[in-house]
């Protein structure tokens, strides 16, 4: 039996649920932040990269001394075939700390003691594995022998959102709607990345890569500068690598091997093979938002959004953390904790977070279904540049001649043509 | 560069292991009638591999990196069939992130 009562518990001290802990705290309330890493942030990985913007939003002025790693200065896209590589690389010092490059296990740990410090309960170490459940209404949760009661549960339990799904709260997450990430993480002084880089301590690099790298399924490599390390890594489509039947650890293997992408890990040392599930199914595939003495953030409400050049989700996590605990507590103030007064919580979320996941509602279904994207322009791209690069001593071609050489029978131009309309229309 | 097996590269890892308590349970003999085979090239840390020799899936939870891929490619495992059941590791227990 349950020997006492909270008036919030939330499932996972990731960024949305310690973002949500942090302001119920905050506010007052009594707040119990559950996590199933002995540490918050153990158990988490991101590629990756944070937008301020919504640590501001969280703690305004306040989170000057988070573990952030590099303001991200410099952004590359980088088409890839075998051997070798394209690169649209642009240099951004006009922007004023937009983003930063982020690795879990220290700042969900530092987010989650902000969220201890201004008054909530911290249990890590401990899996949740169902809700109490009473006339219809989330009333708690239990974790191994224990229970523990609540006025309101919110899950942010992550991509695989199994307590939620396991109590009918939430449709299962479908295998179309998710993307498998592979990273490693490189030890390398930090004043080789800087060299590597051109750059200094404290800004840093975003690379996203297409082409050989996955194998023309939809997804992408990944590189990110971090302080003294670099996170690689490879993100693919879930159902489509099923499909596709190649070995993902050799393939994950090959990333490392590119003459594009290993030159700047060559000489670091290993430190971490991890790897992590990305919701990419969006608007489309979101689940019911809230039931009674129930709310579901993050990861596990599927709040991503991927358009290719951008990936965001932590930014996203923290919003939605921040709604859920406006919501929770007015919720407490009301003393109702039905299903239509926490319809609010969807409202809050349609401002901003809800708005993007619409207009880009689209964007998954393109970049899964968009072939060429991953096949075709990326080698077009290395081909004509190869072209306009070469000097071999045979009678040289003008420009025309060098694009009509490299184009003619390779790209289907009817294709080209819906995947720019369709494209402009979805990204 | 070196190419790492996989053993090379989960080694980097720090893992809590639950040796006795597997938080992923197949049913090995029932596997054998599975069509697809995915959980043999698709999980990361390639925890599934079909041993030819026995005809036989071999499955070892320690060094799973808990992505929850398999869970999504296998029915079984996804809807939970008797025999099949997917789970986080209990109270800490499993691989343990330090950078994330």
């Amino acid at each position: 039996m349950a020997e006492e009562k909270f008036q919030v518990i939330i499932i996972g001290a990731g960024v949305a649920g310690s973002a949500a802990a942090y302001r119920l705290a905050k506010a007052g309330r009594e707040v119990v932040l559950i996590d199933r890493g002995d540490t918050p942030g153990r158990k988490n990985m991101t590629g990756g990269r944070l937008y301020t913007y919504a640590l501001e939003e969280l703690m305004p002025g306040e989170w000057s001394d988070a573990p952030l790693e590099r303001e991200v200065t410099r952004e590359i896209m980088m088409f890839m075939t075998r051997e070798d590589s394209v690169s649209i690389d642009t240099t951004l010092s006009s922007q004023k700390q937009q983003s930063y490059t982020v690795l879990r296990a220290r700042f969900d740990a530092w987010l989650a003691s902000k969220a201890e410090e201004a008054g909530a309960m911290l249990i890590p170490g401990s899996t949740v594995d169902g809700l109490i459940i009473r006339d219809g209404k989330v009333a708690g949760i239990k974790t191994g022998d224990e229970e523990l009661e609540a006025d309101l549960v919110i899950s942010a339990e992550g991509v695989n959102p199994i307590v939620a799904e396991r109590a009918g709260l939430i449709k299962p997450v479908n295998v179309k709607d998710v993307a498998v990430g592979v990273k490693y993480v490189y030890k390398l002084p930090e004043q080789t990345i800087n060299e590597r880089f051109n750059t200094v301590s404290g800004k840093g690099t975003a690379m996203l890569c297409v082409g050989e790298c996955n194998k023309g399924i939809s997804g992408g490599a990944f590189l990110y500068t971090n302080k003294e390390s670099i996170s690689l890594g490879l993100v693919v489509d879930t159902h489509s690598w099923k499909e596709s039947k190649l070995p993902l650890v050799d393939v994950a293997e090959e990333l490392r091997q590119h003459p594009a992408l290993g030159r700047y890990i060559e000489g670091g040392e290993l430190v971490e093979y991890s790897a992590h599930l990305i919701p990419e199914g969006g608007y489309k595939s979101l689940p019911q938002l809230y039931s009674d003495g129930f709310l579901i953030a993050g990861d596990a409400a599927g709040m991503v959004v991927n358009r290719g050049f951008t990936v965001r989700g932590m930014d996203y996590a923290i919003l939605s953390g921040i709604a859920a605990a406006e919501t929770a507590d007015q919720a407490i103030e009301a003393g109702t904790f039905t299903k239509s007064f926490l319809q609010n919580y969807e409202t809050k979320l349609k401002k901003m977070v809800l708005k993007d996941l619409e207009s880009f509602k689209d964007s998954h279904d393109y970049i899964a279904h968009t072939q060429h994207l991953f096949t075709t322009y990326p080698n077009l791209a290395v081909d004509m540049m190869n072209h306009l690069y070469k000097v071999d001593g045979n009678p040289a071609k003008k420009i025309p001649g060098i694009v009509k050489e490299t184009i003619v029978g390779k790209l289907p131009y009817f294709s080209v043509l819906k995947d720019i309309l369709k494209g402009g229309k979805s990204l | 560069m070196k190419k790492l097996t996989i053993d090379e590269r989960l080694s980097k890892n720090r893992f809590e292991t639950d040796d006795h308590n597997p938080h992923i349970v197949i049913d090995k003999d029932a596997c054998k009638t599975c069509s697809h085979r995915a959980c043999t090239y698709c999980c990361p840390a390639e925890r599934y591999k079909w041993d030819t020799a026995n005809d036989k899936l071999s499955f070892d939870h320690v060094g799973c990196l808990e992505c929850g891929n398999c869970r999504l490619i296998c029915e079984r495992l996804n809807q939970g069939v008797p025999g099949y059941s997917w789970n986080y590791p209990i109270q800490g227990m499993g691989v343990i992130f330090r950078e994330g």
